[in-house]
C-alpha cells in the first residue's frame, strides 16, 4: 500500500489499480480452493434433516443438479472463474438456486448500517478524544480515556456485546437483544418502524463502536503526542499562536496522518469487522449470511461473500494510497 | 490556556447529551416491542428455514407445520385433540385399503374447500415425480414409501382410499404436509424440487397461516379465519429463528419471547428460577449413541477389534448410561438401553433380560477372554495383532437440535481409558462429521469410535434405521442379513401388535451384536411465560410432528 513505488500521479493510480485487479484474482482462485479444502460435502449438508432415510442414490442426485459431480480442476474451477468474470457469483446451494448477488444485496445494507454507523461514531469520538488526551498529556481526563480506551481495545467485540444484551436487554429490558427490527413494528407508521430499527442498532452498534473508538483513542493519542514535541509547536508558540491556533493550524493535521491510515483501513473491514457481533446480535447481515453459508458449505455464497470482502479491502487501500498523497505532500 | 475545541464543559455537555439521548431512544414509551396486549404469542426456537416450500427442504418444518396438515400423523395417533387433515380412519382386515374422512365443509384458508382431492393430488404429485429426474426425494415432502402405494382414489369430497402394494403403516405414519391443488398444480415438480420459494402468504389448512417470512430472522403467521375448529383467539404469532438458544434464553427472561424450545440444561435451570416462566421438559424419539465403525476394507478403523462383536459387547459394559443422563445431561435425557427410546411407547423395552449393567471389571474380564489382553502390563491392552489401542473417538456438537453435552464424550472416554483402551477425541463442526460418517463408498470411514445422534419420527422403520445397510443413517456400517430381513417384514405390516414382536426381535439382535452402545434419550428442553398465554397445556407442549393446537391457547 503506502510502501508501494510512486511515480508522477496517472503512473501512479495506474500502478495501483493494477495491482488489485491482480489481488483479486488471486483472491478468487484461492476462495474457490480454501473452502473446498474444509471437509464436507455440501449435498450432504443439504440433505442434513434427513440424513437418516437418504439413499446414497438421493445423494448422488443432490450433487449431481449442483453440478458437485463434475471434477474440482478443472471442471468447477474454469465455469467458476469464466462465470465470475461475468460479474456471476452463481447460485446459492442453501437457499435453493437463489442468486449469490441478490443474497448479498439483501444482507449488505443491515451490514452497512451496522458496521458502517460504529465506524462514524467511532471515528468521530474516537479522534475527539485522542487527540484531547494526547493534547493534555497526563491529565485526569487523558489517563482515563486512555485506561478505558486500552480495556475496550482490548475487550473482544462478541463478548462486550454479551455483556450489553445482559445488561440493557435481559435485566433492565431497555433494549432489543436481537434482530434488525421487530415483526410489525412498521405496520403502524413510517415513525415507529424508524425507531424500532434505531432501537435494535443500538447494542450491536455499541458492541463494535466501543473497541474500535478504543483503538482510534490509542492511536490519536500517541500521534497528538509525537507532533506536540515537534519543533514547529515550539516554533509556533515563540510566534505568538494562541492554544487553539497551535492545534488547529499544526498539530491537528499532522497528527491525523496516522489516524486516516487506521480509518481508511477500517473501512475496508466494515463489511466483515461484525460477524462475531451479528451473531451474539441475530443480525441478519453479511456475518451471518458466511455463518449460514459456512455451516451449509455453500461454496458460490461463500466465494461471493469473500470476494466482495477482498475487493473492499483493496478499494480501501487503494482510497488509503490516494488520501495519504493529498494529506502528506511528501509522500506523492 | 485557551481550550477553543475542547473544554471540559463542552466534554462534559457531549457526554450529558450522549446519556440523555440513549435513555429517551431506550424509554419503555417508545418501546415496540412485545406486549400482551397484542395478543400475539412470540415463540423462538433453534431452525433455519431457507425457503417455505415443503418439497425442497427439510429446513421448512418450522412454521410451516403451524399452516399445513398432515393427513393422520404421529399426533393424531397420540392425542384425540390433534388431527390433522383426516377426522377420522380406517384400514379393512386384509391391511391394504385404507379409508380416511376428511373433515366435512373444511377450507383451505383462502376459503377454496379442502377435501379429498388435495390430499390425492398432494401425494400423486409426489408419485408421479417417482424415478424421474425431477424426483421429490430432497424435501420434508418427499417420496419415501410411495413404492407402497398402489392407488389413491377419491371416493367423494370428504373420502378417501389408499390401496397399498402390501400391508404398511405408511398412510396413517407419513408426514406428509397436504398442500392446495389449486396452488400446486402449477408449480412443476422440477420447480418445487429446486427454485419454487413459496413465498408467503401460505394457503393452508392448519391454525397459523405464514403470512411473512424474513429468512435468518423471523415468520409472522395469522390466524386462518377458515380453521376447521373455528379461528385461534390469539392474533397471530411470530416465530423467531435463531442459531443458538443463548437468544431464547435471553429473550424469555426479557419479556420479548413467550415460548421458546431447544434450550441447553444450564440455560433451563437458570430459568427455572424465574418467577415469570415456567419450565417444561418432554421425551422425543432422539437418541444420542456410541457407534463403532465396523466396516472391514475401505473405511475401516485403525483396528480390527472394532469388527469384533465381542469387543464391542465387553466395551458396552463400561458406559454408565445412568451417570451420563444424571450427570452428563444433568438430569434432563433417560439412560440409554436399546435402539428404541421410551418416546416411542408402541415399541418401547427396556431389554431387562439381556440389558448390561455397567462394570468395569466385568468389562475389563471380557476383553480378556477375547483375545485383549495387556501382555506388557502398562496399562493399554493390545488387539489380536498384537498392537496397542489407540483409538480415534470423533463427535459433533449437536444431536438433531439438541445440544450433545461434552461431558458425555469425556465420560466415555474416561471409562474407555479406565480398561486400558485409550481414546483421544476429536470433536467436529457438521459438515466435517457428515464427511467423515459418509459411507466408505462415498470417502467417509477411517475414524474408530462415534458419538453422534439423531432424531427421527417413532414409526416402526425410522425407529430401525440405525441397522439398515446402505442407509446413510447407519452410521457404524453394520450389515446383518437377519435383521434386514426384520426391516423388510416391519415394512410390510400394518398391525401394531405384529409389528411390536418384529421390532422387539430387531432390537434384541442389534444390542447383542453391539455395533451401537445407545447412550442416552434426551429430552427436548423448553419455557414459556406465565404473563401473556394460557393453555399451553403440560405434556408435548410443542409436537415435532404437527401442528401445535393454537385452537386452545388463550390471552390472558
Amino acid at each position: 500500500m503506502s510502501g508501494g513505488v510512486r511515480g508522477p500521479g496517472g503512473h501512479h493510480v495506474g500502478q495501483v489499480v493494477f495491482r488489485a485487479v491482480i489481488t483479486l484474482l488471486m483472491v478468487g482462485v484461492l476462495n474457490f480452493l480454501l473452502f473446498r479444502v474444509i471437509p464436507g460435502d455440501p449435498a450432504a449438508m443439504l440433505l442434513a434433516g434427513a440424513r437418516s432415510s437418504v439413499t446414497t442414490e438421493q445423494m448422488q442426485a443432490q450433487r449431481q443438479s449442483w453440478g458437485l459431480d463434475k471434477p474440482l480442476v478443472p471442471d468447477q474451477l474454469v465455469s467458476y472463474l469464466s462465470t465470475t468474470l461475468q460479474g456471476d457469483f452463481g447460485y446459492s446451494f442453501k437457499f435453493r438456486g437463489k442468486r449469490v448477488g441478490e443474497l448479498i444485496i439483501e444482507r449488505l445494507p443491515e451490514t452497512l448500517a451496522l458496521a458502517g454507523l460504529a465506524q462514524i461514531i467511532a471515528i468521530i469520538f474516537g479522534i475527539f478524544l485522542g487527540i484531547y488526551a494526547g493534547w493534555r498529556r497526563g491529565g485526569v481526563i487523558d489517563n482515563l480515556t486512555t485506561g478505558t480506551s486500552l480495556a475496550l481495545y482490548s475487550t473482544p467485540p462478541f463478548w462486550l456485546g454479551m455483556l450489553l444484551v445482559v445488561g440493557f436487554s435481559t435485566m433492565l429490558g431497555w433494549l432489543p437483544g436481537y434482530g434488525s427490527y421487530s415483526p410489525g413494528a412498521g405496520d403502524g407508521s413510517f415513525l415507529a418502524g424508524l425507531i424500532d430499527r434505531l432501537r435494535h442498532l443500538i447494542l450491536p452498534v455499541l458492541s463494535v463502536a466501543l473497541g474500535l473508538i478504543g483503538q482510534y483513542v490509542v492511536v490519536a493519542r500517541a500521534a497528538m503526542s509525537d507532533v506536540v514535541t515537534e519543533d514547529y509547536m515550539v516554533t509556533a508558540r515563540a510566534k505568538g499562536l494562541t492554544n487553539g491556533q497551535m492545534l488547529r493550524r499544526h498539530a491537528f493535521r499532522n497528527a491525523l496522518l496516522p489516524v486516516v491510515t487506521l480509518i481508511t483501513l477500517n473501512l475496508g473491514y466494515v463489511v466483515a469487522g461484525a460477524i462475531t457481533v451479528e451473531a451474539v446480535f441475530a443480525w441478519p447481515g453479511i456475518g451471518s449470511l458466511t455463518v449460514e453459508a459456512l455451516n451449509a458449505r455453500d461454496y458460490p455464497v461463500l466465494q461471493g461473500i469473500f470476494l466482495l470482502l477482498g475487493a473492499s479491502i483493496v478499494f480501501a487501500n487503494l482510497i488509503a494510497d490516494l488520501i495519504y498523497g493529498l494529506l502528506d505532500p511528501r509522500v506523492r | 490556556m485557551e481550550d477553543f475545541y475542547f473544554s471540559r464543559r463542552f466534554v462534559l455537555k457531549a457526554l450529558l447529551a450522549g446519556t440523555a439521548t440513549s435513555f429517551i431512544a431506550s424509554s419503555h414509551a417508545l418501546a415496540a416491542s412485545a406486549s400482551c396486549s397484542d395478543k400475539i404469542v412470540r415463540v423462538a426456537g433453534i431452525a433455519a428455514p431457507d425457503t417455505m416450500n415443503p418439497f425442497a427442504t427439510w429446513a421448512s418444518f418450522w412454521p410451516t407445520t403451524f399452516t399445513y396438515d398432515v393427513l393422520v400423523g404421529v399426533d393424531a395417533q397420540r392425542h384425540p385433540d390433534r388431527q390433522g387433515f383426516a377426522k377420522e380412519w380406517s384400514v379393512d382386515d386384509k391391511e391394504l385399503t385404507w379409508t380416511f374422512k376428511i373433515w366435512p365443509g373444511m377450507k383451505w384458508s383462502d376459503g377454496k374447500p379442502a377435501t379429498a382431492k388435495d390430499v390425492a393430488f398432494t401425494y400423486e404429485y409426489l408419485k408421479k415425480s417417482v424415478g424421474t429426474a425431477d424426483e421429490l426425494n430432497v424435501g420434508w415432502n418427499n417420496t419415501s414409501g410411495m413404492e407402497q402405494v398402489q392407488s389413491i382414489e377419491v371416493v367423494d369430497e370428504t373420502t378417501l382410499r389408499i390401496i397399498t402394494n402390501k400391508p404398511t403403516r405408511w398412510p396413517v405414519d407419513n408426514t406428509i404436509m397436504i398442500v392446495p391443488e389449486h396452488i400446486w398444480s402449477s408449480v412443476s415438480q422440477a420447480d418445487a424440487r429446486g427454485t419454487f420459494r413459496n413465498d408467503p402468504p401460505l394457503v393452508g389448512t392448519g391454525p397459523m397461516i405464514v403470512a411473512e417470512f424474513q429468512q435468518g430472522q423471523f415468520a409472522r403467521l395469522t390466524p386462518n379465519t377458515h380453521f376447521r375448529k373455528g379461528q385461534p383467539e390469539i392474533a397471530g404469532l411470530i416465530f423467531r429463528f435463531f442459531p443458538s438458544a443463548d437468544s431464547i434464553a435471553q429473550g424469555l427472561k426479557s419479556g420479548d419471547l413467550d415460548y421458546g424450545m431447544n434450550l441447553t440444561a444450564a440455560q433451563w435451570t437458570d430459568l427455572s428460577k424465574d418467577e415469570a416462566i415456567v419450565v417444561g421438559q418432554g421425551r422425543t424419539e432422539a437418541r444420542n449413541y456410541l457407534a463403532f465403525n465396523t466396516a472391514s476394507g475401505k473405511g475401516a478403523g485403525s483396528t480390527k477389534a472394532l469388527q469384533d462383536e465381542a469387543f464391542r459387547d465387553a466395551v458396552g459394559y463400561a458406559i454408565d448410561q445412568k451417570t451420563i443422563a444424571e450427570r452428563a445431561f444433568r438430569g434432563h435425557a433417560d439412560p440409554g438401553v436399546g435402539l428404541v427410546m421410551p418416546a416411542a411407547t408402541n415399541y418401547y423395552s427396556e431389554l431387562k433380560d439381556i440389558k448390561r449393567h455397567f462394570d468395569l471389571e466385568e468389562a475389563a474380564r471380557r476383553l480378556d477372554a477375547a483375545g485383549y489382553k495387556d501382555a506388557d502390563g502398562d496399562g493399554i491392552r493390545e488387539d489380536r495383532d498384537g498392537n496397542k489401542f489407540q483409538l480415534e473417538l470423533i463427535t459433533g456438537t449437536t444431536s438433531g437440535t439438541i445440544e450433545t453435552p461434552l461431558a458425555a464424550v469425556q465420560l466415555v472416554a474416561g471409562w474407555l481409558g479406565q480398561i486400558g483402551i485409550p481414546a483421544s477425541v476429536t470433536q467436529l463442526d457438521p459438515g466435517a462429521l457428515d464427511a467423515r460418517t459418509a459411507s466408505p463408498e462415498q470417502g467417509g470411514g477411517s475414524w474408530d469410535l462415534l458419538i453422534s445422534g439423531g432424531w427421527l419420527t417413532p414409526s416402526a422403520p425410522d425407529l430401525l434405521v440405525l441397522g439398515e445397510a446402505d442407509n446413510t443413517g447407519n452410521n457404524s456400517y453394520w450389515k446383518s442379513g437377519e435383521f434386514e430381513q426384520l426391516i423388510s417384514e416391519v415394512k410390510s405390516t400394518a398391525d401394531i401388535e405384529k409389528s411390536k414382536a418384529l421390532v422387539d426381535k430387531a432390537v434384541r439382535l442389534i444390542y447383542q451384536d453391539a455395533p451401537y452402545i445407545i447412550l442416552a434419550y434426551p429430552f427436548m428442553l423448553d419455557a414459556r411465560r406465565k404473563d401473556c398465554f394460557q393453555g399451553w397445556g403440560t405434556a408435548d407442549m410443542f409436537s415435532m410432528w404437527s401442528y401445535f393446537p393454537f385452537d386452545r391457547l388463550k390471552a390472558i
